[in-house]
């Protein structure tokens, strides 16, 4: 059963899905001419040669609250798209209950609903209005619309005339301008300029710190991992994962990492010999394995996780005092450091046989990004190179606990605020009226920049 | 149907944006504008005119031009609503695979936008009628109660063809051919007078007079408008309730089959 409330009612949840499903009946021709239906009622087979099915979703449930932030994750095809065009109406679940409670505004494709001939004034009226918002309402909204989609004198000129980054931006002041109970994004942030894009993430973030509730899909983890109370992970059109963001993404960046790692286990890995390897061989470096704080293979990590990298190796002879060293590099080629045993003062009498040193990180200070990871065994003085690595190992890291951005590692520093003799007063709490707003905002920002 | 019906006029606001983009498109980069609502029908009259004068017929018909005008304003009223109004979806199928809103509200405003410019080519109507010695019926008020009829008429086809256009687009062509036969089996250039009350058609004798006004409300909605405007007098009641109940149902039967199939529309398009 769909039941859509548009007036909000307050105390409900503003949309609540049960075992919803969708179904897709696969033409080879999609257009199912008459000729097609006529020749069918003759064919005895005609229950058989009706397609394929496709089931696009399958058994979804979900419940979104007042204010809550609802992010989607998920490969290309697992369903995304469908869930919202069913949330919105545009498609109809095959079975399971649907109820909306309360305006939905969706920034599933901007700009739809524009009429060409149109100028772009008329079209914010229009527009509003397929949205669901009266004249009056929008009359209110037109001149913060026209100053956010920074169109100036082109808003009286038809839209046909604009060029597709102000034709986006038009369309997405108006969405975010017609005040939804719940906002639908759908990775539509990826149009127009850089600045066009951090003001659509500003507004969409203030949107939400002033209570909005939001569903935001998107392949930006970092993004799902800010602004997100809760984060479900959508595979093959079933839920995968649902939880905290960070918990979801993990697990998805780990099944992204390991179908990578069995589409690279396919072919040889050409790392180890050739260009990349040298050395004299007496102490060989048989594998590097970049594993987790519980000693399991990975090669994604969050920053501020542990990371523990092994490498075995078997000596064909005794080698007296070796130094086993490492190389962190980012992608690009930056040589970030290179730690190794001698410089952390850790004395190996020998080596014979097979053994395994282990280089671990209790916090890992990398930023996002993709790095590779040299090894390396020399002698005693660095003279004699036994085996040597070059950037054979891969591993990726993605926002986690630091919030910090720009660069390569964190610092973990620490920032104090010591204002000059003039500001004294502002400290004082109690003292005066502005002392008091400054508090509420600082509270403000510390809620808006929590991760939940 | 009585929530679905609820839910639309809440967006009655829409259906005026709409019906505006329509005329306004229609009318962009014209130079005349929307003088040619008027002046579309006044031109139809005068080819018409001269044609069936010289062929004939016309000269059988009193005040042959008004008679005439009568009819082609009905038709074109009828024959464009209906066939954009049938293509609705499928023009707009961006939109509908893009934004949710109630999807009757795509063929409503086409219809209303073609009500419209019926509306302004029946305002031309009335000076060619002083022209021609013409007399005002009395019961001229009564002209809404017929163009309210017509307008459901053609709103339940609208909504019919609008939905069968989407899972078939065959119905559009077909519909062109439909309304040619159309055109020619409502009495715009001759009078229903003239047609026989008996005829033979493979040895079953046939009211063609009759059959007529039954099976085709296009007919009459023409003869009720032409015994207002035309001969200046009133239509029967009983003739007016059964043309209603019939385009009442129709409506009926439209937004029925509407609601019930577009649901799957987004998918279709």
């Amino acid at each position: 059963m769909i039941v859509r409330v548009e007036d909000r009612v307050p105390g409900r949840p503003l949309l609540e899905l049960r075992h919803v499903s969708k179904r897709f009946v696969l033409h080879k021709d999609y257009q199912q001419g008459v000729q097609e239906t006529f020749v069918r009622l003759f064919d005895p087979r005609r229950r058989q040669s009706r397609g394929q099915d496709f089931w696009s979703l399958q058994d979804i449930s979900l419940r979104v609250e007042p204010g809550e932030c609802l992010g989607i994750i998920g490969p290309n095809g697992s369903g995304k798209s469908t869930l919202l065009k069913i949330i919105t109406g545009i498609l109809e679940p095959t079975s399971g209950d649907l109820a909306t409670n309360g305006r939905i505004s969706p920034l599933l494709e901007l700009g739809a609903g524009f009429h060409g001939d149109l100028t772009g004034r008329e079209n914010i009226y229009l527009n509003g209005c397929i949205l669901g918002l009266n004249r009056k309402e929008m009359a209110r909204r037109a001149e913060s619309i026209i100053d956010f989609a920074e169109l100036g004198e082109f808003i009286d000129i038809p839209v046909k005339h604009y060029s597709s980054g102000m034709y986006v931006r038009l369309g997405f002041a108006v969405a975010i301008h017609t005040d939804p109970d719940l906002l639908l994004v759908d990775e539509v942030l990826a149009v127009g300029d850089a600045t066009f894009q951090h003001k659509c993430m500003d507004s969409i973030q203030k949107f939400r710190a002033q209570g909005g509730t939001l569903i935001l899909v998107s392949h930006d983890l970092g993004t799902i991992q800010s602004i997100c109370h809760q984060a479900m992970w959508l595979d093959h059109g079933c839920v995968r994962d649902f939880g905290s963001p960070t918990d979801v993404v993990m697990s998805y960046l780990n099944e992204v990492a390991r179908g990578e790692q069995e589409n690279a286990g396919a072919q040889p890995l050409p790392t180890i010999e050739g260009a990349n390897r040298w050395g004299t061989g007496k102490v060989q470096i048989t594998g590097v394995e970049i594993c987790d704080g519980a000693s399991r293979p990975c090669s994604t990590f969050v920053d501020g996780g542990t990371m523990e990298i092994h490498v075995k190796y078997r000596a064909n002879e005794r080698i007296e005092d070796p130094i086993f060293g490492l190389g962190f590099h980012h992608q690009n080629g930056t040589h970030i450091c290179g730690p190794n045993t001698k410089f952390a003062r850790l004395y190996i009498p020998f080596v014979s046989g097979e053994g395994k040193v282990v280089y671990r990180i209790p916090s890992l200070p990398l930023l996002e990004g993709t790095y590779l990871i040299s090894a390396a065994v020399v002698n005693r003085d660095d003279t004699e190179m036994f085996d040597y690595h070059d950037r054979a190992y891969k591993f990726r890291v993605y926002p986690g606990v630091s919030s910090e951005r720009f660069g390569l590692v964190t610092m973990r520093g620490e920032w104090a605020f010591e204002p000059g003799a003039d500001a004294q007063f502002a400290q004082q709490p109690g003292k005066s009226r502005a002392a008091g707003a400054a508090v509420a905002a600082d509270r403000q920002i510390s809620k808006s920049r929590r991760p939940y | 149907m009585l929530t679905n019906v609820r839910a639309l006029l809440r967006r009655r606001e829409l259906i005026y944006h709409l019906v505006v983009r329509e005329l306004k498109a229609r009318y962009k980069n014209s130079l005349l504008g929307v003088l040619w609502s008027l002046l579309n029908p006044l031109g139809m009259m005068v080819v018409f005119t001269i044609v069936f004068t010289i062929q004939g017929s016309g000269s059988q018909i009193a005040r042959f031009p008004v008679y005439l005008l009568i009819g082609i304003v009905t038709w074109n009223f009828h024959n464009s609503a209906v066939m954009s109004g049938a293509g609705s979806f499928v023009l707009s199928g961006s939109l509908v695979k893009k934004v949710y809103f109630p999807r009757e509200i795509l063929p409503i405003s086409t219809v209303l936008s073609n009500l419209v410019n019926f509306l302004l080519a029946l305002i031309v109507f009335f000076p060619i009628m002083a022209l021609f010695h013409g007399k005002l019926s009395p019961w001229l008020w009564t002209l809404p109660a017929v163009i309210l009829t017509q307008t459901c008429f053609i709103l339940g086809l609208a909504f019919i063809f609008s939905t069968l256009n989407v899972f078939y687009r065959d119905v559009v062509m077909v519909l062109d051919v439909g309304m040619l036969a159309w055109f020619f089996l409502s009495p715009i250039f001759y009078s229903v007078d003239s047609l026989p009350s008996v005829y033979n058609l493979f040895g079953v004798s046939l009211d063609v007079h009759r059959l007529m006004y039954i099976l085709n409300p296009v007919a009459s909605f023409m003869s009720m408008y032409r015994d207002i405007l035309y001969y200046g007098g009133s239509f029967g009641l009983d003739f007016f309730l059964r043309t209603a109940f019939i385009s009442l149902a129709t409506l009926v039967f439209g937004y029925w089959l509407l609601t019930r199939a577009s649901g799957s529309f987004g998918e279709q398009l």
